[in-house]
């Protein structure tokens, strides 16, 4: 059983230890797509690391030590530093460790990526308003709506729970009549990728 | 004043390519966040043009150089563009030799990126009260808030001990915060700072050093911008121009 699969730690748990030299910890929750980014450069660069998940419903009151904002991923060295912030953690790692540079060495090549980070980002926390266009919905709002739709149907609502803007717009999308009246059961949309995945001929017809 | 020039605005001509050796940023002299890639540029000592915009009455062109007709953006002689004013000034950290603004040991430099989160409801705060104080609405609350924040950021330097956010010398998260703080006297919340030593002794601090010096916005000449700016006057962006 791999170590990303251990039960996380709550409310009363005691504190971990120090991270062994030679190790990077990550203190991280299964289902996070934050920390996943995170996850992703550690495997993708090979780095030796190990892995404490957090209960982030029952959180244990050491962990606001390694992140006063209480929120994974962290990371913690052999040297006791702290990095938090998806993106930071990431880039970090990048920077730290040898092996293949993730991001790329050209300035202009790596502003890029960060530049529609950024634009990603805006998607993300949708900080402003409560639709993408404004404060009504608009183009944008049905333009971007399919894939959400589809976290449903993937049973991966939890997601947005790192996102309160993003779920109260998901909320608002729903019942819109437009996107209502168009709403792709879950059920039939998972009955459709089942054979889908199987490259079956019926795929398409599903539900019909 | 390198940044000395008049506005382009609806109706202008495109400004040519940008010669080799150059670098141009499309700006406005009042801008904060325009404020932080100028800083970047004096102190890397970077050769550069500087292209003002009105923000009220935008350059068609210009929406060929940002989607949204934001600044600042710099573009180089190879015609690229990079904008968001962070991103901007870590490229020309990257890109440009000399004096490194970012930390090379990749904990500092991340420590810097962590702190620049603790900031993010400055810039909003302090904008607000602005608009408050201007319209003559009273901005008790926001002060608070604007206070808390710089508390926060006082309890930095105190666990550090250090006179800079990142240690002894100045370096990028200080460019990075310091627009802000320029404006609090013009804005009329300097008085958000009397409960923050620290914090004072770095706004001190960062006014010695000649970067920050060199492109100190002259008071009365801010306060006409300011005076333009809320009365909805286009000419706003030019004022205190001589040419």
């Amino acid at each position: 059983m791999s170590a990303g699969s251990a039960r996380s730690l709550a409310k009363g748990s005691a504190p971990p230890g120090p991270v062994p030299e030679g190790l990077i910890r990550v203190y991280s929750m299964r289902f996070c797509p934050f920390a996943q980014r995170t996850l992703l450069v550690l495997k993708a660069k090979g780095i030796r690391h190990e892995i404490i998940n957090i209960n982030l419903k029952n959180k244990p009151e050491w962990f606001f030590k390694k992140n006063p904002f209480g929120l994974v991923p962290v990371l913690e060295n052999s040297q006791g530093q702290l990095i938090y912030e998806s993106p930071i953690t990431c880039e970090y790692l990048d920077e730290a460790y040898p092996g293949k540079k993730l991001l790329p060495d050209d300035p202009y090549e790596k502003a890029c990526q960060k530049m529609v980070f950024e634009l990603f980002s805006k998607v993300l926390t949708n900080k402003k308003t409560t639709f993408f266009g404004g404060n009504s919905l608009s183009m944008i709002d049905y333009l971007i709506w399919p894939w959400f739709e589809r976290l449903e149907a993937l049973e991966l609502n939890d997601c947005v729970d790192h996102t309160p803007k993003l779920k109260l717009w998901m909320a608002a999308m729903r019942e819109d009549p437009a996107v209502s009246a168009l709403l792709n059961e879950a059920n039939t949309l998972r009955g459709f990728l089942n054979l889908y995945l199987q490259n079956s001929p019926e795929a398409c017809d599903y539900g019909l | 004043m390198e940044d000395a020039s008049r506005t382009f605005g609806k109706g202008s001509l495109p400004p040519g390519p940008v010669p080799e050796g150059l670098i141009r940023i499309y700006s406005m002299r009042f801008c904060p966040y325009a404020h932080r890639t100028r800083l970047v540029l004096r102190a890397k000592g970077i050769r550069h043009e500087v292209i003002n915009i009105n923000l009220r009455n935008k350059p068609e062109w210009y929406y060929t150089k940002h989607p949204f007709g934001q600044i600042p953006v710099l573009e180089n002689s190879k015609c690229q563009l990079i904008y968001e004013s962070v991103i901007a000034c870590e490229y020309l950290d990257d890109a440009y030799p000399g004096r490194k603004l970012y930390p090379y040991d990749p904990y500092e430099r991340a420590r810097q990126k962590m702190l620049l989160e603790l900031f993010y409801k400055v810039p909003h705060l302090t904008k607000e009260c602005l608009v408050a104080l201007r319209c003559g609405r009273e901005c008790t609350d926001l002060k608070l808030a604007l206070r808390q924040e710089f508390c926060n950021l006082e309890e930095i330097l105190g666990y550090q001990n250090t006179v800079f956010f990142g240690g002894d010398c100045i370096s990028m998260i200080d460019y990075l915060f310091w627009p802000w703080f320029e404006r609090l006297e013009v804005y009329g919340i300097a008085d958000c700072l009397n409960h923050t030593p620290a914090l004072r002794l770095w706004t001190a601090a960062m006014k010695q050093d000649p970067t920050v010096c060199a492109l100190l916005i002259d008071k009365s000449v801010f306060s006409g911008f300011l005076n333009l700016y809320f009365q909805n006057n286009p000419d706003a962006f030019d004022y205190g121009l001589i040419c």
